[in-house]
């Protein structure tokens, strides 16, 4: 496509600002709401987007899909519960510049990052839509099975403080993952009898329990999230928008992060928890202060929000490109679709070239409106840090249980979700890592699935993992992940000595 | 590692209760999948055994820790400070109440207590102010979950209500 026909197709997309507009806002909100993910929000919007033309259902879903990606990040640095699972990196960074009193910086951190990768990622994606779509053939379950360990060797890295708690802490996550039947025969598997359980740990209640409803218990030990004096200090406009252009300090980290989400959204089922967390760990093995990561460090805010937003865009390439959904959001999207008799793969950008790319184009432009939009409100959403507990608290749990019961509509999604409160709630009071153990049960049943697969494919022959160049060549990059922090650590610590110069 | 003591050493007691929950559970994993085909086993037998190995490497930590007398086995870190501790574990028993009792009453007035008696126990002096916040949130929520969004949660009094009044309008 040539400069004139993508300016042709920006300001088609800009005409839809009616349509993109309210779905910025309900993006956003339904984002902040643990629960109420994109998919869930687009579900239930459904008549809404049959009864429209296609383009205007695509530019619906495709804008409230990236609000709410961002609007994840909100609630995971004010009250430390990520409103969706590629938010939970955010939290622990951005939750204690909440503490710090510094949550309009944070606010301003997130939304700079998610919204310029946003854009990068979307231009990009524009100009490399037919290269990056190759990306998904060249990854099978042997590959997938070396970046799902990727994700596990992260879990080390995060709980930096005690590896080995991390590491329980993991493990435990990918045992609770594996509960419900198994792959080959359908038999259920450490379910207790509970037949709610059969299909798996439900992730909703999990990251409700395990984040909201722990930190609402938490809470209540004081009285407000940021300290005393934060409560008069809400930021000027001049502050606010020498906060946002400070952010922009950071280009170099959002570039490479957001292009890292980009690529890892292009793998079907990796998804934007993955992404971001491996994104914060990056930005952390190469930062000049490794050590600051985890007590409040912009970084560590910048990273996994441009990750987590680079994945939105890279989640549409297979589905447009092969016909896969990268994610469940584009897996809804691909229904809206089909709906409207839109073809998928090659022929879709045979048939309707202009669709193709304006799905992409609407993202841009999505993310364009946003800019305008929503930075203003990073001056007013830090105010809730200075709330009292005793609302915050138990709203938190009254209305995060509506959210965990949304997905699946069964009762003992609730009791699930205060069980994972309880289970969280001792993680936190005793050092165990909670974003370690929802990493472990969101990878846990993708992990077992590409595992056994290989498996069955290899006949029982373990070198399968070893056999193709992309696998090795993760292997070696998950190796240098592994070693690279101890080995930078150990290197500055006897630098500081005086061992080595 | 939780809170130091006054005497210096460390409280571990409730640090066990992550690791000895997950040996507990995957021995009971173990014995789930203990007469399927081997095939099936495999990855069941390796995330436990995974597990259980490195609760060991805790243990025995822990263990020598103990035997330097660096450690000792307290659970008070795990309840937070004394201060509101009773109000806390009231809150705790409130959500389970939440649990058995919202399938009957329904969002609204299961919400609505809720929010009075949580915000009362987790610290709230004012009965007016409670009841003034547990009202307009829960139905605030109400009219955005419900109404709006319209999820099925369970429906109670005051949805029944607010239905036959709205059916009689038409």
């Amino acid at each position: 496509m040539n400069a004139t026909g993508l300016a042709e197709l920006f300001f088609y997309s800009a005409s839809m600002w009616w349509v993109i507009i309210p779905a910025v806002f309900i993006g956003i909100l339904m984002g902040a709401i643990p629960g109420f993910a994109a998919h869930n929000t687009i579900i239930m919007l459904l008549p809404l987007t049959l009864a429209v033309d296609v383009d205007v259902a695509l530019t619906f879903m495709v804008a409230l899909y990236c609000a709410s990606h961002l609007g994840g990040g909100i609630p995971a640095i004010l009250l430390n519960i990520p409103g969706t699972g590629g938010a939970a990196a955010t939290t622990l960074d951005g939750y204690p510049m909440s503490q710090q009193g510094k949550a309009s910086k944070a606010l301003a951190l997130s939304f700079v990052a998610s919204i310029s990768a946003g854009l990068l990622t979307s231009a990009v994606t524009l100009f490399m839509l037919q290269y990056l779509s190759q990306v998904g053939f060249y990854i099978r379950s042997v590959e997938m099975v070396v970046v799902m360990l990727f994700g596990l060797a992260l879990i080390a890295a995060i709980a930096a403080k005690d590896m080995i708690k991390g590491l329980i802490a993991g493990a435990l996550g990918l045992m609770l993952g594996a509960m419900g039947a198994d792959h080959i025969y359908a038999t259920p598997r450490g379910t207790f009898g509970i037949l709610e359980l059969f299909d798996g740990v439900p992730l909703v209640p999990a990251l409700i329990g395990l984040f909201a409803i722990s930190e609402a218990l938490i809470m209540l030990e004081t009285r407000t999230v940021a300290p005393a004096g934060a409560a008069r200090s809400m930021p000027t406009w001049t502050q606010t928008f020498r906060e946002i252009a400070g952010a922009f300090r950071h280009w170099v980290l959002m570039i490479w992060t957001s292009l890292l989400g980009l690529v890892i959204g292009v793998l079907p089922g990796a998804g934007a928890s993955i992404a971001a967390f491996v994104a914060y760990q990056q930005a952390r093995v190469f930062s000049r202060t490794p050590e600051k990561f985890g007590t409040g460090h912009e970084q560590g805010v910048v990273a996994p929000e441009a990750a987590n937003n680079g994945v939105t865009t890279g989640t549409l390439v297979p589905l447009l490109a092969i016909g896969v959904p990268g994610g469940s959001t584009a897996a809804v999207m691909m229904v809206v679709l089909q709906f409207h008799g839109v073809p998928f793969g090659p022929r879709l950008f045979v048939q309707d070239p202009l669709l193709a790319y304006g799905v992409i184009m609407s993202m841009f432009v999505a993310y364009v409106f946003m800019l305008v939009t929503l930075f203003p409100l990073t001056r007013y959403l830090s105010r809730i840090t200075v709330v009292a507990n005793y609302y915050m608290a138990p709203m938190i749990v009254a209305f995060t249980l509506v959210g965990a019961f949304v997905p699946r509509n069964f009762m003992a999604d609730l009791t699930i979700a205060v069980v994972f409160g309880l289970i969280g709630y001792v993680a936190r009071k005793t050092g165990y890592n909670v974003a370690a153990i929802l990493i472990g049960v969101i990878l846990g049943p993708l992990l077992e699935r590409s595992f056994l697969l290989s498996m069955r494919i290899s006949g029982g022959d373990w070198t399968v993992f070893f056999s193709s160049a992309i696998g090795n060549i993760l292997w070696a990059l998950l190796a240098v992940t592994l070693l690279a922090s101890p080995s930078i650590s150990l290197l500055r610590r006897m630098r500081r000595k005086g061992d080595i110069y | 590692m939780s809170d130091d003591t006054p005497s210096g050493r460390r409280q571990v007691g409730s640090d066990l209760i992550i690791p000895v929950a997950g040996i507990a559970y995957a021995v009971y994993y173990v014995y789930s999948v203990w007469d399927f085909p081997p095939e099936a086993q495999r990855s069941g037998f390796f995330l436990a055994g995974l597990l259980v190995a490195l609760c060991l490497i805790f243990f025995v930590r822990i263990g020598i820790l103990a035997a330097r007398g660096r450690v000792e086995l307290e659970f008070d870190a795990l309840l937070g400070p004394p201060r509101g501790r009773l109000g806390r574990l009231g809150f705790v028993a409130l959500i389970g109440a939440y649990l058995l009792t919202v399938g009957t009453l329904g969002f609204t007035l299961t919400t609505f207590s809720f929010l009075f008696i949580g915000s009362l126990l987790a610290g709230l002096k004012s009965i007016r102010r409670a009841a003034i916040f547990a009202a307009t949130a829960s139905l605030a929520g109400w009219l955005f979950f419900i109404v709006l969004l319209g999820t099925r949660f369970p429906l109670g009094p005051f949805e029944a209500l607010v239905n036959m009044v709205t059916s009689s309008w038409r």
